[in-house]
């Protein structure tokens, strides 16, 4: 510490560049993970918000719920094991507008649930035949509590009973439907797309039965946008890893003469190490909690229109990769500092 | 009674297929406040002799006594102990930590040493560089920073100084000042000191001198 707090009061320039460096590189890793946690959301957040753990689908459905049908002998085969644990879902995605205006429409997806099943939101009570609860997301297309809109399809009005939370699927919003409200909409309502459990089921013969995240996987555009922006992750923690091992490296490349000398006058080893990490620890530190600073004021000012979400475990843990990722780039320069000879100090041959 | 002795001491060099026979079996003594000087052409070993001196290198054959003790065979970190306890190093173009204030210099041995430590700050206004003691490095002369290195060899109070050509980047008059306060200081302290050095000008203010030539080192008369 005595070493590290002096070098970096008098080489404050160099090193402040090293942590602007540091802070860039994570803010923009937090940055987009925070945009495809956000993507994820408004992709799937309709589904990963429920206590459902588990999907009973028809068989060669392919995990997508559009091409699965059940019907109501399926039901009861459930019900009658199940009871409160298992509800019928069916999901359409459809288009609204406002009542008198045609030309400007939104696109949306019903559920069609048991407003007393858990697949409920909380906030849903018991309404009228013609009112339903939406999602918090259609707030930004211009419709608020009371408005009615129409199902540009049927032509049938609903008018809206209050929010929900922002919940989503495939990027439009949610209005839940009971089973007598979606009969006036869905051509075909005596089957249903899904049974939605409780419980962890694994198997059950003469269905597919699927774990609530294989069933977001297969919300399309789902499984491409996350992996294209995890593998951007990806290489931006590969990326890093080499530019700080360079940076790094070379900084203490410079200093390798009087890392002689200092082992020359007896400085162990191990007290150089320590000095290196705890520069290099304490450099990435800060720049990591300025970037968290300045990733939760971005979040802030985000528009609706670009979904951004980090929960503090995802923060916290990209920061503490990325305090491992430091330092493994600083073990180059350890194996460097190793094994200078302190024989390098005498006889002036530097 | 002698701080440094040694005897028969051989260091090989491999070269290639061949060894290099760089020392070729030196005996060399110094006792408490000596000061002694070794001269010789570039390339006898001179440079190779102190580091043997000085425990930053191991000789091939024969014995290291400091204070009586066989330090030839110690491992890595009893030598390092030793460097940071027993023996003070001068170097050619002082080694000065650049980001170390001139005070700093000197607490930092202080710090990593368990020695009971001395008044470090005294020791620099003895040397003149009172008005220093907040500067940087880079902000001294060649002869201020030769002087702080003189400080820092001797704030861990070892028995034994060694000096590789510490004037060698000092014009003569300064070189000059430095080699005295290194006597009056080795004089005064009663401590005993070896100079690795080309200037015969400051031959008058050591106590003894060798000449180290094809690998064999000979006392001279002075
Ligand atoms: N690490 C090493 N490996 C191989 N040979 C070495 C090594 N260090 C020194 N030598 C050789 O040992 C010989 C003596 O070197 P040394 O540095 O001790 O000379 P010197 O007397 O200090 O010379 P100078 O006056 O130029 O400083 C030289 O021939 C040199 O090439
Ligand atoms: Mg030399």
């Amino acid at each position: 510490m005595y070493l590290t707090l002096r070098e970096l009061r008098h080489d404050k320039w160099k090193f402040s560049a090293l942590g602007l460096i540091i802070f860039l590189i994570v803010f923009l890793v937090l940055f987009i993970t925070g945009l495809a946690n956000g993507l994820a959301n408004d992709s799937g957040s309709a589904i990963k918000d429920t206590p459902a753990e588990t999907f009973v689908l028809q068989k060669g459905s392919q995990a997508r719920l559009n091409r699965s049908k059940l019907t109501e002998q399926d039901w009861q085969n459930f019900q009658n094991k199940y009871h409160n644990d298992v509800t019928k879902l069916s999901v359409a995605q459809m288009t609204i507008q406002k009542q008198n205006n045609a030309s400007k429409k939104t696109d949306i997806a019903y559920f069609v649930i048991n407003q007393d099943s858990f697949l409920a939101p909380k906030s849903i009570k018991k309404t009228d035949s013609n009112q339903v609860y939406v999602s918090r997301k259609l707030e930004s297309d211009g419709y608020k509590v009371g408005d009615s809109f129409k199902d540009s399809n049927s032509g049938k009005t609903f008018k809206i009973a209050g929010f929900t939370n922002t919940e989503s699927y495939s990027h439009s919003p949610v209005i839940y439907l009971n089973n007598r409200q979606a009969k006036n909409i869905l051509p075909d309502s005596n089957s249903f797309n899904a049974i939605a459990v409780k419980k962890n089921l694994t198997k059950k013969s003469g269905y597919q039965v699927i774990s609530k995240q294989t069933l977001i996987n297969n919300i399309p555009g789902y499984s491409a946008e996350q992996s294209s922006l995890y593998l951007m992750i990806g290489f931006l923690y590969l990326i890093s890893l080499f530019v700080l091992a360079v940076f790094f490296y070379i900084i203490n490349l410079q200093k390798i003469s009087d890392f002689g000398t200092l082992k020359a006058l007896g400085t162990k080893t191990g007290y150089l190490v320590r000095h290196i990490l705890t520069e290099m620890g304490l450099l990435s530190v800060s720049g990591i909690l300025v970037s968290f600073l300045v990733t939760y004021l971005i979040k802030l000012k985000m528009p609706a229109s670009m979904p951004f979400s980090l929960s503090l475990t995802t923060l916290l843990g990209t920061g503490l990769l990325f305090l491992i990722i430091a330092l493994l780039s600083a073990l180059l320069s350890l194996i460097k500092v190793v094994k200078i000879d302190p024989i390098n100090a005498i006889g002036g041959n530097n | 009674m002698s701080v440094l002795e040694l005897k028969n001491i051989i260091k090989n060099y491999p070269d290639g297929e061949n060894v290099n026979e760089v020392l070729k079996d030196i005996s060399f003594q110094v006792k408490k406040g000596e000061f002694a000087a070794i001269m010789g052409p570039s390339g006898a070993g001179k440079s190779t002799l102190l580091t043997i001196m000085g425990a930053l290198l191991s000789p091939s054959s024969g014995t290291v006594l400091l204070n009586n003790q066989d330090i030839s065979h110690f491992s890595k970190n009893q030598q390092i102990q030793l460097r940071l306890n027993e023996i003070g190093f001068i170097f050619q173009n002082s080694d000065l930590i650049p980001y170390l204030k001139i005070s700093e210099q000197l607490q930092f041995i202080q710090k990593i040493s368990d020695k009971k430590p001395t008044d470090a700050i005294a020791i620099l206004k003895q040397l003149g560089l009172g008005h220093r003691l907040n500067s940087y490095p880079n902000a001294l002369s060649g002869g201020e920073k030769q002087r702080v290195a003189i400080a820092r060899a001797f704030i861990n109070q070892p028995d034994l100084i060694l000096a590789d050509e510490p004037t060698a980047s000092l014009d003569s008059k300064r070189g000059r000042e430095v080699v005295q306060i290194i006597q009056e200081t080795v004089h005064q302290q009663n401590k005993a000191a070896v100079m690795v050095t080309h200037d015969e000008r400051i031959l008058d203010l050591v106590d003894s001198i060798w000449q180290i030539e094809d690998g064999k080192l000979k006392k001279v008369n002075k």
